[in-house]
This record gives structure tokens, sequence and C-alpha cells, in this order.
């Protein structure tokens, strides 16, 4: 059940009686999953009866993301972030792969308004309560110099960190599904962040987990391609404060950090759900959302004109935007 | 005029001996082969006698116990191993089914998956993470 917000404006959309999605084919996918970057990867792809070729790109594309992801991983001593990370140089250089995710992450702070900030890994284990950080004081400006063939100079201020966390898999999602591009169909599931692409007359079933009953849906997306028209891609990602979280002195905590304040975010939303037209962007829109809390959060998805959006409430209630209407199936 | 004759000499004792008269014997040869060759052509020409009622796998029905008041019902049902199934026949239920290019009888064992219902695949989006003791 979707409850919109009383007496505002998410309230005045109808729900449209005839979906786009109505006469559109569900997707059968073939669907192969792995353990990869601390969670539960699944790629489905649309086989149109090739499935054992199918499951061979699957098997591709799987192997290509634990390659990336051990690239960007800050639990794995070898990774080019850790060793980045160990690096006391203000200026260094990183190869393409590093690079191209230094290149995602300045695109989430560009979308969600600054909220997705991928140098917050100190405030982070400053929260976690980890005895080798301090504080969460060194933040500040940083950039990224392109250099040949694709590499790059990150130069940032001494001894800043770096964490790429629900960023890094968004994009991570959005990569693995150009990968994919032979196929009519294809979705990434990297532990929740979804990249989307569905062909003309089909269409993808997407739950939405109900933080207060796990196993259960609390909506269901779909995602669907009109006769005609081009293969739409699309990004799903749902963030929230009830699995990833600790008590530290007694007290609850999170990983959210805001990044005005640099401690986990004080907020009222309890689960964020967006539909963008990327993965990278999802995550990182649905990270915002509750770092801002439901009013603001509300207005900054409006102004980044998403897909869908779909807020539970520390209270309980289920928000949805009005344009996420058309994209529901039950 | 009766002239007397002369008396037998020991002579005469001397010459050949006379041959046995074999018209009685080929006489009687000739009735025995024709006996003989009535007796084969009898054996031949007369028609099979009725050896069901030396068969214990012969049932008549009880309806027909004389064959000449109802000629058709006078069968002889015998049990039946092997059927030649044409195509699109289906065989009846409990029967086993060889195949035709089979070289020795054997039972084919067709196992037909049941129509499974789909699984269906569920996504969903989920926050990520675990949670931290």
């Amino acid at each position: 059940m979707i409850f919109a917000p009383s007496a505002d404006r998410h309230t005045s959309t109808r729900v449209r009686s005839r979906r786009p999605s109505d006469e559109l084919t569900l997707i059968e996918p073939v669907s192969l999953a792995a353990t990869s970057m601390g969670g539960r990867l699944v790629v489905h792809v649309e086989a149109q009866g090739r499935a054992e070729e199918a499951r061979r790109d699957c098997r591709r594309v799987i192997a290509r993301i634990d390659r990336w992801a051990a690239r960007l991983t800050r639990y794995t001593d070898s990774s080019d972030l850790v060793v980045l990370n160990s690096d006391p140089g203000s200026a260094v250089p990183v190869r393409p792969i590093l690079a191209a995710a230094f290149r995602a992450g300045i695109a989430a702070a560009d979308a969600s308004e600054g909220f997705a900030d991928i140098t917050l890994l100190d405030a982070r284990l400053a929260a976690e309560g980890k005895p080798d950080v301090a504080a969460a004081s060194r933040r500040g400006e940083w950039e990224i110099v392109r250099g040949p063939r694709g590499a790059a100079v990150v130069r940032r201020p001494p001894g800043l960190r770096f964490d790429f966390g629900g960023v890094g898999k968004g994009w991570i999602a959005d990569r693995a599904l150009d990968l994919l591009a032979a196929w009519p169909g294809a979705l990434i599931d990297a532990d929740g962040d979804l990249a989307v692409r569905c062909a003309p007359g089909k269409f993808w079933e997407v739950g939405i987990d109900d933080p207060r009953a796990p196993e259960s849906s609390i909506a269901v997306l779909r995602l669907g391609t009109p006769y005609g028209g081009v293969p739409t891609r699309w990004g799903v990602a749902t963030s929230g404060t009830s699995i990833h979280r600790w008590n530290v002195g007694g007290a609850a905590s999170h990983h959210l950090i805001d990044p005005r304040t640099g401690r986990p975010a004080v907020t009222d939303v309890v689960q964020a759900t967006v539909v963008a037209g990327s993965a990278l962007r999802a995550e990182s829109l649905a990270k915002a959302a509750i770092i801002a809390g439901s009013v603001d959060g509300f207005a900054l998805l409006e102004r980044a004109r998403v897909r869908g959006a779909v807020l539970v409430t520390s209270n309980g209630e289920v928000r949805a935007l009005p344009v996420t209407m058309s994209l529901l199936g039950n | 005029m009766n002239t007397p004759q002369p008396a037998r000499t020991r002579a005469q004792t001397h010459a050949p001996k006379a041959r046995p008269d074999a018209r009685p014997m080929r006489l009687a040869l000739s009735a025995g082969g024709l006996a003989a060759m009535s007796a084969l052509a009898a054996a031949i020409v007369l028609p099979p006698r009725p050896a069901t009622q030396a068969s214990g796998a012969v049932r008549q029905p009880a309806a027909s116990a004389d064959p000449l008041a109802n000629p058709t019902a006078a069968q002889v049902q015998h049990p039946i191993q092997y059927v030649q199934l044409s195509p699109g026949q289906t065989a009846p239920p409990g029967a086993t089914v060889i195949a035709a290019s089979a070289p020795t009888p054997i039972t084919l064992t067709v196992t037909v998956p049941a129509p499974a219902a789909q699984t269906p695949v569920v996504i969903k989006t989920t926050a990520s993470g675990k949670v931290i003791p």
C-alpha cells in the first residue's frame, strides 16, 4: 500500500487507470547469482532462447565485476583504493578503473547536491567507534586530473581518504550493464542496487523491500518499454538506516554520514528507494533523500526529476512521489 | 487214337527245373501296393481332426457349445503377447512398449517432466549491507 503525504502536492496526481505496461510482457530471464562486493550479485539476461550463451555472458560479467570491485574495495590491502588511501602524498596517480570511479564520485555528488560524498571514510569510521580514527576532520577539496589512456592523478589534501560504498556499486552496475549490450534486456542486481535495460514490449518487475517486514515488499515496480519505443535504461537503488547500523555508547547509529556535520544523519526517513536513469544516480539520490529527511528529500528528488521515489518514514508511513504511480504494478 | 507213351526215363530227371509260376505273387504284390496307395491317399485327403479338444489353451464360450448352431461363435481366443502399433496408436494401459528397432525386447521408461510451475524471478531493491554487532 502506498500512502502519499497528506495536504501537500504529492497527493495531487491521480493514479492512471491504464498503465503503459498493461500490454507488455514480463521478462523471464536467465539469471546467475554470485557473491561479490560484500553482498549478493545477480545478473539477469533476457535470453530469447539462447540460454547457454546468456549464462556464459553472465559468468563473464560476474568475473569482470569481481575485477573492478577488487580495485575499489577498502577491505583488501592490495586494492588500488587502499594503496591510494595509504599514500601520504597529495598528488597520487591512479589507474583507469580507479580514475573512472572517481569521476563517478563527482557525478554522484553533483546529482545529489553534495549529499553523496566519497570523502567520508574517516567520518564513518569515527562513527563506528574505530579507535584508530581520531576525528572526522580530514575533509577538503579534491580533484582528479586526467592522464594518458584513462589514467589520472588524484589531488587532495594530505591524509584525505576515500570510500566509494554505494556509489561504487551503482557505478559498477551501470558499467556491467554496458557489457550486456548485445542482449535486448538485462538487469544487474548489485546487492539491491539495480541497473536495468528493457526492450520494447517488455517489462521487469522489481519489488521494494519492506524494512519493517523482511521477505515482503511494500510495492512492486514495473519497469517497461512501450512497443515501438527505444530500449529504456533504468536505475533503481534503495538506501536505509535499518540494516547497516550499530551501537556506539549505547546509542544506535548507522552508516549514512551527513556531510554537513560529519556524523550519522539525524533523519525521519528509514528507507528511500529511487528510480532514475542509472544506478549511480538512483543510489546517490536515495542516500541524499535519507540524509536530507522526508521534506527536503522529496524536494530534492523533484528537482532531480527522478522517475520514481518511495520513502519509508520512522513513523511507519510509506510515501511516494506522484510520478511513481505510473510504475506501480500492484 | 491213343498211342502208348514211352516210359519216362531217368534222363528226364536231369531236365532243367521248371520255374514257379509268378502270377500269384504278382497278383498279391499288386493288391498290396494298391492297398498301400489307397491308405496313403486316404490319409492325405482326409480333413484334419479337431485338435482343439486336446489343447488346454482353447476356451470356448459356454453359449457356443454347439458350433453348428452358431458358427460365428466358434472362436478360439489365443493369448495376445505382442501387438504392433500403427502410427498414432497408443498402447493399452499396463502394456509394455517395445521399440520397433530394439534388437531385444526391452522396457523403455520415458520420464516426461511435468510442466513445472514457472518459478517467478524475484528482483528486489534493498538497502545493502549487514548489521554490525
